[in-house]
């Protein structure tokens, strides 16, 4: 594409899907390359956009510069899902480069404004639901030490993973910064509710599938020694590790406690609980 | 010195790498932290290395059952998965092969180790993150490159595969007169423990989707559908997605009563019925 077709007004694409894909598959392997805590996945932008500036800026130095430095900002959402926002992005950025009417702004504030509502229903999509039930799947295969359990695991995730960053990307592309109403709007914060009562009632059933707490000590009832166990167990099954689980929540959100700390919490519990003989 | 512990010890390290969550190479997180970072995987992968897949998968198994809630959100985590997974059960696959084995040291290392690495690599990636911002300002692609993808890969690369490869050659007989020392209540404390952990990535995924505390009876009844009704995880799904349905149906019908139509009128009205259900007193 020459220089002057992207000057010409009535134009409305620039990026051929040979650029998208680049924009695309850049920030699919390079998110969290340099991630720290100062900046997270903000560099992985700036990189991804690294062709772009060589083809559309090559002769505009500063717009290069301005390009590539409000794409180095503090960035950090899911990735995988958060692949919209580059796709809304990525045809703003096109818009600015064929001279439109959008401000230079608009890109980092859909950033700063998008990244944190992506980060929590990605989140609780992929680490919440599609993660665990893969694995739980996987590790009934594994049972006995059979190789398909993994397999099934690397295939299964190795195809949704990747298709999910695909159609969030094309689709933020699409929509454009229609995506944004679609997104912040009345009707998407309903079926984003929605998805967290799928992904709470999940998240529970973990809980009573993955989290093991018995206990060894012994009641005296009707004259003989009965297992607390077995008695709790008659009540309410998996009663310690319920209580467990809520401990952590409530020191977490309400306590707003750090994951290291819990887990001092909870080693101490163990540890006590151990010694006296209740675990 | 056991040479023939070379190499599924280098491959070992090699892993650990490519599993880690900054690794770019498989396709970012999608194929190295969710697929070569899960102690499943690790348990086929390192199984490979060292020619003994039955066990390696035996003890990935184990692993993975203390591992599933692992949670990383924002750059913070609950435990570091990856040394966890290749430290743990490549030391027990270099050693007795014990599925228990492996779950103590992949807890010892994932909680104590493998967060310190984290954590130190996290803030001494600020460094290059600084030299990628001034590449920036310059308009300096080639610095961009360097700064964000070949110097920070080739620090996680000695910072990961070195010292799992490390731990393994020479980590045998640390790992044997652990295992002869250990007194028993230590090795109990830390089996419990193994099953109380997930509680923690659970309490954190938990924080994310919770974001009304009456929605905690969603939780329950997801809890009490695995241990009184005793459903498997893929049941459950299918009725947890029935209430989300049902749930957005009722929240996109508020005040018009009827049932089927006009979803899209009910849209806009169902807007100021929404505040009634924000009042976090109401719990």
């Amino acid at each position: 594409m020459s220089k002057s077709d992207s000057k010409s007004v009535g134009q409305d694409k620039l990026l051929s899907k040979h650029d998208l894909n680049q924009i695309w598959y850049r920030w699919g392997f390079t998110h969290l390359s340099s991630m720290s805590y100062e900046k997270i996945q903000g560099h992985s932008w700036a990189y991804s956009y690294i062709p772009f500036a060589n083809k559309f800026y090559k002769n505009d130095i500063e717009k290069k510069r301005r390009l590539l430095q409000r794409h180095s900002m503090f960035y950090n959402t899911e990735p995988q899902t958060g692949q919209l926002i580059n796709g809304i992005v990525a045809s703003l950025e096109e818009q600015i480069a064929m001279g439109k009417d959008v401000s230079e702004e608009m890109p980092v504030n859909i950033k700063t404004t998008l990244m944190g509502p992506l980060a929590g229903i990605g989140d609780s999509i992929i680490q919440g639901i599609i993660v665990p039930i893969l694995l739980s799947i996987g590790m009934s295969l594994a049972k006995g030490g059979s190789p398909l359990g993994p397999i099934f695991y690397i295939v299964a995730y190795g195809i949704i993973g990747p298709t999910i960053s695909y159609i969030a990307f094309h689709s933020g592309y699409k929509l454009g910064v229609n995506a944004i109403d679609i997104i912040v709007g009345e009707n998407s914060k309903r079926i984003t509710d929605a998805f967290n009562i799928l992904g709470v009632m999940v998240v529970g059933a973990l809980a009573a599938n993955t989290i093991v707490l018995k206990t060894i000590a012994k009641i005296p009832m009707g004259g003989k020694t009965e297992s607390l166990e077995n008695v709790l167990n008659g009540i309410f099954p998996g009663l310690l590790p319920l209580a467990m689980v809520l401990l952590g929540w409530w020191l977490v959100s309400s306590k707003q406690m750090t994951a290291t700390k819990v887990i001092l919490i909870m080693t101490v519990i163990v540890t006590i609980g151990c010694l006296i003989g209740l675990f | 010195m056991d040479t023939s512990l070379f190499f599924p010890a280098l491959l070992t390290g090699i892993f650990c790498y490519l599993g880690a969550i900054e690794t770019p190479w498989l396709f970012g997180m999608s194929g190295g932290f969710y697929i070569v970072g899960r102690p499943l995987v690790a348990g086929l992968l390192v199984g490979l290395a060292f020619g003994d897949i039955k066990s390696g998968i035996l003890c990935g198994l184990a692993v993975q059952a203390v591992f599933i809630a692992n949670l990383s959100t924002g750059g913070a985590t609950n435990s570091e998965i990856t040394y966890a997974a290749y430290g743990g059960i490549g030391l027990a696959m270099a050693t007795t092969k014990n599925p228990a084995i492996a779950v103590t040291l992949a807890i010892l290392i994932g909680q104590t180790f493998g967060l310190i690495f984290y954590n130190g690599r996290m803030a001494l990636y600020s460094f290059w993150n600084a030299r990628a911002e001034k590449a920036a300002d310059q308009a300096d692609t080639r610095g961009i490159t360097l700064n964000h993808l070949v110097y920070p890969q080739i620090t996680t690369f000695i910072l990961r595969a070195v010292p799992v490869f490390l731990a393994i050659f020479y980590g045998k007989g640390l790992v044997n007169w652990l295992i002869n020392s250990i007194p028993e209540i230590i090795t109990h404390i830390i089996q419990v423990l193994g099953g109380v952990l997930p509680a923690l990535g659970i309490a954190l995924l938990m924080g994310i989707v919770i974001k009304n505390k009456t929605h905690l009876i969603f939780f329950m009844a997801g809890f009490v559908l695995l241990s009184f009704a005793k459903l498997s995880m893929i049941a459950i799904v299918f009725i947890a997605a029935l209430v989300a349905y049902m749930y957005y149906f009722a929240s996109s019908n508020k005040g018009t009563g009827n049932g089927e139509s006009e979803t899209k009128e009910a849209t806009e009205s169902a807007v100021n019925t929404d505040d009634e259900y924000e009042d976090d007193d109401l719990f």
